[in-house]
Parts: C-alpha cells; structure tokens; sequence
C-alpha cells in the first residue's frame, strides 16, 4: 500500500540533507522509516536525549513527554526538543545539537596511541 | 549469608500508564499494587515477593534505586556495620518507606547510584504455587518473563582523570557485600582500566554489571527467559507491538547470554535474555575479555560495534 499520508519536508542544517515527514510521525521517525542519515538514534522514546535538536524554522507538535535531564524548560522554549517526540507542523529546518556520548571502549580502540597520561 | 538476590528496581518513567502497558503487555508482569503517589507495583509470574519493578512518575527517565534483598534481617546491622567501615554513609529507612516491604538500608554506591538492601517483603507466591505446580500458568501475556534477573549500571568513568568507579564499585561489592568477580573487560595499555565489570552473589553469571561511562546512568534492567526460543517469541511480542528495538536477539561473549534489548515507553533500556550460560561458583576462574576483542565480548557472532548499545542509556 502506498503512503498517502501528507507529508513536508525536513532539512537537517549541518548536512544539508533533507527529507519528507508524514504530519503525524516524529522527526526522528520519518528519517528512520526512510532509511536515512543525520540525526542520532537513540531509544526514541524520549528517554535518553541523543537525538536533541534546536528547531530553527518551522513549528512542531508534541507528541510525547521528554526527558527534563535533557530539555529543560528554558532549552524547550527556545525551540531545543527531542526529535523523537515532536512532528512536523510545517516545513521544518533544524540543527542537530545532540550527540552520542562516547564510553571508554570507543575512546580507547579509535585512538592511535594512547594518552600519554596514562600509565 | 548476607546478600541473596536482586529484590527489585525503582525505574523513572514519564508516562504510568504507557509504562504498565509495555510492563504487562510486552514482559508480561502483573500489577500488584498502587501508592497514593501514583508509583505501580508489578511483579513477574514466577516471582514470590510482592514486587519485582516500582514505576515511578517522574519528568525524566532513568532509575531511582536498585534494591537486593538479605538472607535475615540481622545481615542488614551487619551489612550496615561493614559499609559505614569502609567509608559509605549509610540511612535506615524504616519498614513501610515502600509499601509491603521491611526496614532498608540506603547508601549510595560509588558510581553515584542509590542502592537499598532489605530482608523482608510480603510474599504472595509465584502463579503456579508450591504444591504440586504447573511448569508454567496459562494466561501468560507478551514475553511471559520469568523474574527481573539483574541489572547494569553505567559507572562514571575518565581514565585522563583517573575516575573509575567500575573499579571502585567492584571493590566496594567484594569487600562489603560479598559477591564475586565473574568476568570483566579491560582496555588500556596492559590491559590495566577495568571497564566493565560483571559480578554474582548467587551462581548466575551476573546479579549485577557495571560499565564505564562518561556520566553515571542506567543501561538496563533485565528479564529472565527460559529458552532462545522464548528469546525469539520475545522479539515477536516487540514487532508486534511496536517495541523499538535496540539489538535484535543475538548472543553475547561475556555471559554466553542469548539476548534482546529494547527501550520502554521512557527510553529505560530493558533485556530479556536466556541460556544460562554456565553455573557460575566463587572459584570458578574469572573470565577476562581484551580491549581488541571486546566487542566479540559484547556481541559475539559479530564483533562489531553497534553504537546505540555502548552510548544510549538513561
């Protein structure tokens, strides 16, 4: 069955990539079911926060609570949100400001030679 | 003897409701009870005492304690004695503080994570009794979970600083509560940072892991099944149900687990894993694997990172 849902598109600033999001579905989730790069995943369920953005252009819609011990109030006001808990209400550009928080495992066996303080 | 088991795990959630539902519905856990706080109580089929899971309404998610129970309730003046030596303040939270439940013994770890022991909760029994039981109840819903098994913990961790609390919870856990040493990852030139830790009081593999991190949080709190079998049913229940995903069902190193992890309606990660991969003893050899192999460790028929796993927790 095709996909008639309305959809608008989304623009990712830092990488310009784009793509069209059902009116309804999350940010995150739009680029998920396509496939595509851009905006971290996480446990898209507004919980653990990688997938943070600052909406710069366009509106959204709540669609589900977020982490306080990643948006705060303030933050939220000033169009920071969790991709994975807002839709698109129109076209919508954002920043992607979230990331994943590298553990020691991958510090360590990305580096060259290790830190020279480390003994 | 102390420490016995896992008792339970307090978890932040932003939605009661959507939390029960994937509780019940995808695991398989029962409501046992409800505080005038809104906090519900649910406990899996083959489980004895009361509560195994608190969802707790919170803004945030996350966990607000883990919890192990005590053999007597003299270990817990014991315990308190052991754990003030060894330089960790200790409250006595009086019986009643959790509905159903004795007197506990509050402390923080030193990963920063509030952990409680008691002796005592009010025991309601499994489904299918004592007396000459069924192997399993009928009526089980979604994974059909058996019990919450163990948890793991992220531990801060900076090696430039030299903060490594994975290390300093193990010490801790060996010295004051007497669990031991199963396996462990480490990295670093020799080999000499612990990384990741994985610890037992009773004979399974694990009742407790930690891994380093950048900030202290919860990775997941897991649930046990019988079979692979029931791993893959598990993962059904989750398709079905629109549960993201986290690691389809696969097998680790570390363990031998036969696992799938997923998040719940607040990003908290859960496991439902099988295949007790061998009766762990507190003179069995420890297990150790090495920085280049870790993530055979992790996922064993890979080797492979899978980034969302190591970095996503709440």
């Amino acid at each position: 069955m095709f996909d008639f849902r309305p959809k608008v598109q989304v623009t990712i600033e830092q990488t310009g990539e784009s793509y069209p999001c059902a009116i309804g579905e999350s940010l995150l989730q739009g680029m998920i079911r396509l496939g595509r790069k851009g905006i971290p995943v996480g446990c898209v369920n507004g919980g653990c926060g990688v997938c943070k953005v600052r909406v710069k252009q366009g509106s959204t819609e709540t669609l589900g609570p977020i982490s306080r011990a990643h948006v705060s109030a303030e933050e939220e006001a000033q169009g920071y949100t969790l991709a994975c808990r807002v839709g698109p209400a129109c076209e919508v550009k954002l920043e992607v400001t979230g990331k994943m928080s590298k553990p020691f495992f991958r510090g360590f066996d990305a580096q060259a030679a290790p830190p020279a303080n480390i003994k | 003897m102390g420490v016995m088991r896992i008792g339970h795990a307090s978890l932040k959630v932003m939605d009661v409701g959507a939390a029960v539902k994937h509780y019940t519905e995808v695991l398989g856990m029962k409501v046992t009870m409800e505080d005038k706080s809104g906090n519900v109580y649910l406990k899996c089929w083959d489980e004895w005492d009361r509560y195994s899971i608190i969802l707790s309404p919170s803004d945030e998610a996350g966990m607000n304690h883990v919890a192990y129970k005590c053999e007597k309730d003299s270990d817990l003046d014991d315990l308190k004695a052991k754990i003030e030596a060894y330089g960790i303040k200790t409250t006595e939270l009086p019986e009643g503080a959790l509905p159903a439940t004795g007197r506990m013994l509050q402390f923080k770890l030193p990963s920063g994570h509030e952990m409680r022991l008691f002796a005592q909760k009010e025991y309601v029994g499994t489904e299918v009794g004592t007396s000459n039981p069924d192997p399993w109840p009928d009526n089980l819903t979604g994974a059909g979970a058996h019990w919450l098994d163990h948890c793991l913990l992220m531990c801060e961790m900076n090696p430039e600083t030299g903060v490594n609390t994975v290390a300093d919870n193990v010490d801790f856990f060996k010295t004051c509560l007497d669990f031991y040493l199963v396996e462990q990852i480490v990295v670093g030139p020799g080999g000499a940072i612990q990384a990741a830790a994985f610890l037992a009081c009773t004979n399974t593999p694990h009742d407790i892991a930690f891994v380093g991190a950048p900030k202290s949080g919860l990775h997941h709190v897991s649930f046990f099944l019988d079979s692979w079998h029931d791993v893959l049913k598990a993962a059904d229940v989750m398709g079905k149900k629109k549960v993201k995903i986290d690691v389809a069902p696969t097998r680790h190193g570390v363990t031998r687990g036969e696992t799938i992890y997923f998040f719940d309606p607040s990003g908290n990660r859960n496991e439902t894993f099988a295949g007790l991969g061998y009766l762990s003893m507190r003179d069995r050899p420890v297990t150790t694997w090495t920085e280049d192999k870790l993530w055979n460790g992790i996922f064993f028929h890979t080797g492979e990172p899978v980034p969302s796993f190591t970095d996503v927790y709440t």
